[in-house]
């Protein structure tokens, strides 16, 4: 396992050594991959001759000075957080998210803030006012989005872990795109406090790493009950022992489902090479069925009022008059109106705008109320699915990662890219995203669910496509 | 029952009040800093979560802060919704709201009763932070500072009832030790309509008085537009405090729409049957349950005890004085004089100096004939500003009153040699002549002669000298 045993190198050798191979191909690619907004290189120098004490003195957290990212929309203290918008271009955080905080508690030194879109509304990590990120894998390529720049960082060798959030498949899209492992946890596993809002009802900070082993070392870090956010639950915290107990033949008690919806309107490739996947498991004694979600299809539709509306709500904090970008005017109204009319990307614009039509009183009944009891109905599907099965597979992504720049103009198209990743968000549940192999060359990205709080199930699930794939 | 009420009758007053109270607590409604905003430098008490930073989070609703309000809502005979309630975001944009959206419940509470006043419903909120328009500065020390809404039925029939029923229930809040004490510590949306008029609302006036002068100034002028032949329509209006009037603040065509959210950052709150018994517990009697027992256990009028459970801070100040005196003449005492001097001097129980032992004692001297009524007023004045005991008090004014036969009789003795002419015009018929004599023994006692004995030894003493 790569990151175990990258660990077993920093207690032997050195944090700083070690981190300084991070900031040096850091220094080599960033200009052109674009992964950071803000780097930190400084502090995690410091943080890394602490952390280099503390494994002298047997007496280092979980993470032992590894190298740790972070996407532009959760605070670290006294460090810019931009959201990837003109907005709060020169925003200091005052405050530690949870997860930072938890963090560096347990010794992960922090390099930097990460890409992104801009607000995370974006699926191809091209929306960031401090310009687009690019693909590790092909630079003409997109790394996906919204977390663009933590799946960069870390397929670039940035970094050895990241820290994204995931709204509708902002975690696992880049993940697909960029060729590495992504988590999104269950709704309410991982505190929220300190991530700046998208859409609070579906959205949560999760992990990327190399290999499951790496999710499951963060996961148990950063999640947990968390008085600063109300919609947090226990954890066990012991996802790392269930990823190193985790036997070759524990894939014979597995029950998989697939669904047909998520294969339709699916590149070929992708849908091959997903099935094959699937059949290698079924060879070693996976039980493997197909089953249908008959909501799925309205998912698209619901997830973005859903987004629209939250969004709209959470954006009217942006006035200029406490932080961020100010641009004044005749009286209070003017002024809110020129501070965003200047400082919001298209994208955040257009988003703002429908969701404030959407929550109007006139229309709330025919969509937001409406969204919202379909909502619950793409819930019973996967309930009902999660009774019978531990995991539901498919692919990540219905395309590979397309060229810079070719969909940016059309919205639709960019939305409905994010089709087999959001019900994850409606439904609450865990779900992620690793690398099963490459189409021309572009990595493609094989998607678990699980039922909420069934973390355990689906690290299990990864662990056996890791293997299944040839990882160690 | 209501004051004042005939003098509205022709116009159909209808009164309903929403009024805003800042409950007590140490901390904010979703946060951890001090809710202390009116001791402390601008912006102090502050952090990410009450200055709405990017990212931040609301924690739970204060505990406090939901108890106190239940404490309210029982108090007031309301009923405790079954189902969660959500936290809602109510959007506007003003400088002194951070998030640009303020967090407001669904009701908790309903269906109770107040002085005669139905009352609609009860919610908690965040209050605001303090925008000077001129200086353009926000003070957020009051962000996230803990309210409660109260909403009345439109039952309340005069200004003068809404003064009343205002004063009281703010009163009793604060016997509840539920709200913030500092003055201005309420405020109200007033709406009103009178007969032939539509529903007016007055929004955000600061203080009792203000309250009962919005009220008067809009009753004088909707009647004055009816007059001329126009016409009441819904608007919403804002009271100036300076010149005590009212003008439009907008017309309900352009009703504003606050988009209102259930807020997904929090989840629903129930309030479990376990916890509202383990209040109600707790609570103090209702006015309604002490009115009754007052009148059963101590056989009270009804006037009286009316008088006395409006300030509960006196109905409890009344029960123990009638530990060790008469519990009709405390109640009396405590009722009407007690009272009126608090009021004169703009004093409650609680902050004058007056105890129950000062009732007590002085109706022990009436009772004992050693304090004539008279004086007991002025004793009970004395005993409310300096809050001196009543034995000092009576021997300082020399209250002493003299009801022993023999020294009246010296005394009376000695007024009827004095004045022999007087003497002569009382058995010739004139009835003053007795009078003038009752006077002289008064002044000869210094005002300590028990009257009515007096009267009785004077006359006795000038049928005898015939």
């Amino acid at each position: 396992m790569f990151t175990r045993d990258l660990i077993e190198d920093l207690l032997s050798k050195s944090v700083e050594e070690h981190l300084h191979k991070k900031i040096e191909e850091i220094e080599k690619r960033n200009k052109e991959i674009n992964a950071f907004i803000t780097l930190g290189t400084e502090e995690a120098e410091k943080s890394s001759k602490e952390i280099q004490k503390k494994i002298n003195n047997g007496t280092q957290g979980k993470l032992s000075g590894l190298v740790v990212s972070i996407k532009d929309n959760i605070a670290v203290y006294n460090t810019r957080m931009t959201c990837g918008s003109k907005v709060l271009e020169n925003y200091i955080a005052p405050y530690d998210a949870t997860v930072t905080n938890l963090i560096k508690k347990e010794d992960g030194i922090i390099i930097g803030k990460c890409n992104m879109d801009e607000f995370a509304c974006g699926s191809d990590g091209t929306s960031s006012y401090f310009g687009p990120t690019k693909n590790p894998r092909n630079i003409d390529y997109v790394p996906g989005g919204s977390s663009s720049g933590s799946a960069a960082s870390v397929a670039a060798d940035f970094s050895d872990l990241s820290i994204g959030s995931d709204t509708g498949g902002s975690i696992r899209c880049p993940a697909s795109f960029c060729g590495v492992y992504g988590f999104k946890p269950s709704y309410g596993l991982v505190s929220r406090y300190g991530l700046s809002d998208m859409a609070m009802s579906l959205e949560g900070p999760g992990p990327f790493a190399k290999d499951t082993y790496g999710i499951a070392l963060l996961l148990d870090v950063i999640s947990g009950k968390d008085p600063r956010d109300t919609v947090t639950v226990q954890s066990n915290n012991s996802y790392l022992k269930t990823v190193e107990n985790f036997k070759d033949g524990d894939i014979k008690n597995m029950k998989i489902a697939y669904a047909k919806e998520f294969f339709e309107g699916v590149d070929e490739n992708i849908k091959n090479m997903i099935l094959d996947k699937i059949g290698m498991l079924e060879s070693q004694g996976a039980r493997i069925e197909e089953v249908s979600l008959p909501n799925i299809k309205y998912s698209i539709p619901i997830y973005y009022l859903v987004v629209f509306s939250e969004f709209s709500s959470a954006m009217s904090k942006f006035d200029g008059f406490k932080y961020g970008h100010y641009a004044g005017g005749q009286d209070i109204v003017e002024a809110v109106s020129n501070t965003r009319e200047t400082s919001m990307g298209t994208e955040v614009k257009r988003r703002v705008l429908l969701g404030t039509f959407i929550t109007m009183e006139e229309f709330k009944g025919r969509w937001y109320t409406k969204a919202l009891k379909a909502r619950s109905a793409i819930k019973e599907d996967f309930k009902r699915i999660f009774n019978s099965y531990d995991l539901l597979i498919g692919p990540t992504m219905p395309t590979l990662p397309w060229k810079i720049g070719e969909r940016i103009s059309d919205p639709l198209a960019m939305y409905s890219s994010d089709i087999l990743t959001v019900s994850a968000n409606l439904a609450g549940i865990c779900a992620s995203s690793q690398p099963v192999g490459e189409v021309k060359g572009l990595p493609v990205g094989l998607q678990l669910h699980a039922d909420s709080l069934s973390e355990s199930k689906l690290l299990k699930g990864m662990r056996a496509v890791e293997i299944a794939c040839g990882g160690m | 029952m209501q004051i004042h009420e005939d003098k509205y009758k022709d116009l159909n007053l209808k009164i309903g009040l929403e009024i805003h109270v800042q409950l007590k607590t140490n901390q904010k409604i979703f946060c951890e800093c001090s809710s202390d905003y009116i001791n402390s430098p601008p912006n102090n008490n502050i952090c990410p979560i009450c200055t709405s930073q990017p990212g931040s989070k609301p924690m739970g609703i204060n505990e406090t802060a939901l108890e106190n309000l239940l404490k309210i809502g029982l108090f007031l005979g309301c009923k405790a919704y079954e189902k969660p309630f959500y936290v809602q975001r109510k959007h506007y944009f003003y400088p002194d709201l951070p998030s640009n959206y303020q967090r407001t419940s669904q009701p908790i509470l309903g269906n109770g009763v107040f002085m005669g006043v139905g009352i609609w419903e009860i919610h908690i909120e965040e209050d605001p932070g303090r925008y000077e328009l001129r200086e353009g500065k926000v003070d957020f020390n009051r962000s996230g500072v803990p309210l409660a809404e109260i909403v009345t039925a439109p039952d309340i029939k005069s200004p003068e009832y809404a003064r009343e029923f205002l004063r009281d229930l703010l009163l009793s809040l604060e016997y509840l030790g539920v709200i913030r004490g500092e003055s201005g510590s309420i405020r109200a949306d007033v709406n009103i309509s009178i007969m032939g008029g539509n529903r007016i609302e007055i929004k955000n006036v600061n203080s009792v008085k203000g309250i009962y002068k919005a009220l008067k100034y809009e009753i004088v002028r909707q009647k004055a537009v009816l007059q001329r032949g126009g016409t009441i329509t819904m608007e919403t209006r804002h009271f100036d405090e300076a010149s005590m009037i009212t003008k439009t603040l907008r017309k309900k065509e352009t009703v504003a729409d606050y988009r209102y959210i259930p807020d997904p950052d929090l989840v629903p709150v129930y309030i479990s049957p376990e916890m509202l018994n383990e209040i109600e517990s707790v609570l103090p009697e209702s006015p309604h349950a002490k009115k009754k027992r007052f009148m059963e256990e101590y056989s009270l009028g009804e006037e009286i005890v009316d008088s006395l459970i409006s300030d509960l801070y006196l109905s409890d100040l009344f029960e123990e004085s009638a530990k060790n005196s008469n519990p009709l003449e405390a109640g009396k005492w405590c009722a009407t004089e007690l009272k009126r001097r608090l009021n004169e001097k703009n004093l409650s129980v609680s902050t004058s100096k007056i105890n129950p032992k000062h009732i007590s004692d002085m109706v022990g001297f009436i009772e004992r004939g050693e304090l004539s009524v008279k004086n007991a007023k002025w004793i009970i004045e004395d005993a409310v500003d300096s809050g001196e005991e009543i034995p000092v008090l009576m021997d300082k004014k020399n209250f002493y009153q003299i009801s022993s036969e023999d020294t009246l009789v010296e005394i009376i003795e000695k007024v009827i040699a004095d004045n022999p002419k007087a003497v002569l015009d009382f058995k010739s018929g004139n009835q003053n002549a007795l009078h003038f004599l009752f006077g002289k023994v008064v002044n000869e006692t210094e005002g300590r002669a028990e009257p009515s004995k007096t009267i009785k030894l004077l006359k006795d003493k000038l049928c005898a000298v015939a």
